[in-house]
């Protein structure tokens, strides 16, 4: 059991302390506690239907002009009613794309997926093709070089 | 395979299959894979020789059905304050807050906001008791027309349905009875339903009394939670044949690692660590052995470590030289909730305790966060092979070839966006 060595015993000193935290409290209870409701949590304010959130890891650039680039982690809802404008994850040609979903021509029988760099082509949508919107992007996370 | 067609949605209308651990054979198949032929149990190569590439095999990717089913349920949570999950893919809800005709509409749109939210589609039966219920959830499963709910709420719908139910579909009726029914005549579950009750009750016990007395409408099968899990087992069969102690115990610490992982997940602890190899009893001309041993703990443990020495020690103590086996697993058992722990025994060192505690939560950590077995225990490191230089982890030797990413449980998993 002592040779069990992780980077030195530092890793144990720092994170000892939480598992000794003091859980009995006594006497007058502090006037701050009824305003206390726990740290601010990305989990439970951010994602609004646990069961129909996905996350999904952009390739490419081909929304770089939405802010939305290569490595960049897409907070997707599939609960979600799309509307027109949103970003949206898509099912077209065997594989998932991310763009602005454009509903303007819906009455003339198509709709339109967008790219937002003018490298990539717009994706025209007709009744006939295999298409679906498989969710409704509503976040995306991105991480800096540090 | 609906979890495997989330995040495939061209396979909507394919033939698919999921293998069985160590990609052995069939367990489960669409209805595509049903129409042509694909036998249940049939041997992954079998398949593959008379079906070619029609059929896409999938190994059971058991961490995203988990996952999957998981969202499902709480969805259907929260529908009712009465709520019984079943088994991974059931429940049963008591619906004494809705009013009779607002049952089926009710039930479509609890399938549509399932669909909507997490692309699963599911089948559900409603009905005046658990076996109506479940006879009911297969029409609206086999036939489009019910829109994914079927209602029996009348006797002649009731009966209706009996006269298409085969008997060996009714719940709680299984392979044994089916045939021990087929012989006095009873092959539909109507035939059962006919019979009297003195007939039924000079003839069966209470558990096909019950299911008679379902059939014919009563509610008469209680209903019970499913009780805290007491044992845990993790087992597989080998791809070959291993009489080696070194590799049999290098599985035996994969399998406790799992279990050890899982207790952690329920918040439990093991008091018992068993262990158990077979030979391949298939296989007459080879000498045949069998045998279980097991370590009682002191004090409760889920420590990864702990548990896992505990299984080698159980393991040396019972491997003979010079048998073949094909089958080795682990089972923990006794768990208790982690509240109850003692810890005042001879056995246990409270640093210890804490530094254990430690190592398992930063490997969990690390084993979420960078996907499974980042990091493992010396002892789970399987020897190298001629052609590879460095030791093997357990999953890249379990076969399961076809597994598909854990798209909603790992990072470096998760699906890509174009």
């Amino acid at each position: 059991m002592d040779n069990i060595d992780i980077n030195g015993e530092s890793f144990f000193d720092q994170e000892q302390e939480l598992f000794f935290a003091p859980e009995i409290r006594a006497g007058f209870p502090s006037p701050a506690e009824e305003y206390q409701n726990g740290g601010l949590d990305f989990n439970r304010d951010l994602i609004q239907h646990p069961e129909s959130t996905f996350y999904g890891r952009v390739k490419g650039d081909s929304m770089i002009d939405a802010g939305i680039s290569d490595g960049d982690i897409a907070v997707i809802d599939k609960s979600r009613e799309p509307k027109n404008g949103s970003v949206v994850v898509a099912y077209i040609n065997n594989e998932f794309t991310i763009k602005y979903l454009d509903t303007t021509h819906k009455s003339e029988g198509y709709i339109e997926l967008k790219p937002a760099n003018e490298k990539y082509p717009v994706i025209r949508i007709n009744g006939n093709d295999d298409f679906e919107v498989w969710g409704v992007v509503v976040y995306v996370i991105k991480s800096f070089k540090v | 395979m609906s979890c495997e067609r989330v995040f495939r949605p061209d396979l909507r209308n394919q033939p698919v299959v999921v293998l069985s651990n160590n990609d052995g054979c069939v367990v489960a198949r669409s209805n595509e894979a049903k129409a042509m032929g694909v036998k249940m149990g049939m041997p992954y190569y079998k398949m593959r020789e008379q079906y070619g590439d029609r059929v896409v095999a999938f190994s059971g990717n058991h961490e995203l059905y988990g996952d999957m089913t998981d969202r499902v349920m709480s969805i259907v949570k929260r529908q009712s304050p009465h709520f019984i999950r079943y088994s991974i893919d059931e429940a049963f809800l008591i619906l004494n807050n809705k009013s009779a005709d607002e049952l089926k509409s009710w039930g479509e749109a609890l399938h549509q906001e399932i669909r909507r939210s997490t692309g699963m589609p599911v089948s559900i039966g409603i009905a005046a008791n658990k076996t109506l219920a479940k006879m009911a959830s297969h029409f609206a499963k086999h036939y489009a027309g019910y829109k994914h709910c079927c209602v029996v709420d009348s006797d002649e719908r009731r009966i209706k349905a009996l006269k298409q139910f085969p008997i060996g579909e009714v719940w709680g009726i299984g392979r044994k009875l089916t045939a021990r029914l087929a012989s006095m005549d009873i092959t539909m579950a109507y035939d059962l339903a006919c019979r009297s009750k003195e007939w039924m009750q000079s003839t069966f016990a209470l558990p096909t009394l019950r299911t008679w007395k379902e059939l014919n409408g009563e509610d008469a099968v209680p209903t019970e939670k499913p009780t805290e899990k007491k044992s845990i087992c993790v087992s597989r069969s080998f791809d070959g044949m291993i009489s080696d102690l070194d590799i049999l115990r290098t599985y035996v610490a994969n399998y406790a690692t799992r279990c050890a992982a899982k207790l952690r997940r329920q918040n439990t602890f093991a008091t018992i660590v068993g262990v158990f190899i077979d030979t391949n009893r298939f296989r007459n001309d080879l000498p045949q052995y069998s045998n279980y041993f097991e370590k009682k703990l002191l004090t409760p443990t889920n420590s990864t470590i702990l548990i896992t020495q505990s299984a080698e020690e159980c393991l040396e103590k019972m491997w003979q030289k010079g048998f073949q086996f094909k089958r080795a697993g682990v089972v923990v058992s006794s768990t208790e909730q982690g509240a109850g722990i003692q810890t005042n025994l001879i056995d246990f060192s409270a640093s210890n305790y804490e530094r254990m505690k430690q190592l398992d939560k930063v490997m969990d950590k690390i084993n979420r966060i960078e996907g499974c077995e980042t990091i493992v225990l010396g002892s789970q490191q399987f020897p190298h092979s001629p052609n590879q230089s460095k030791s093997q982890k357990f999953n890249d030797v379990l076969k399961h070839e076809h597994r598909s990413p854990c798209y909603t449980t790992q990072w470096n998993e998760i699906i890509e966006l174009k």
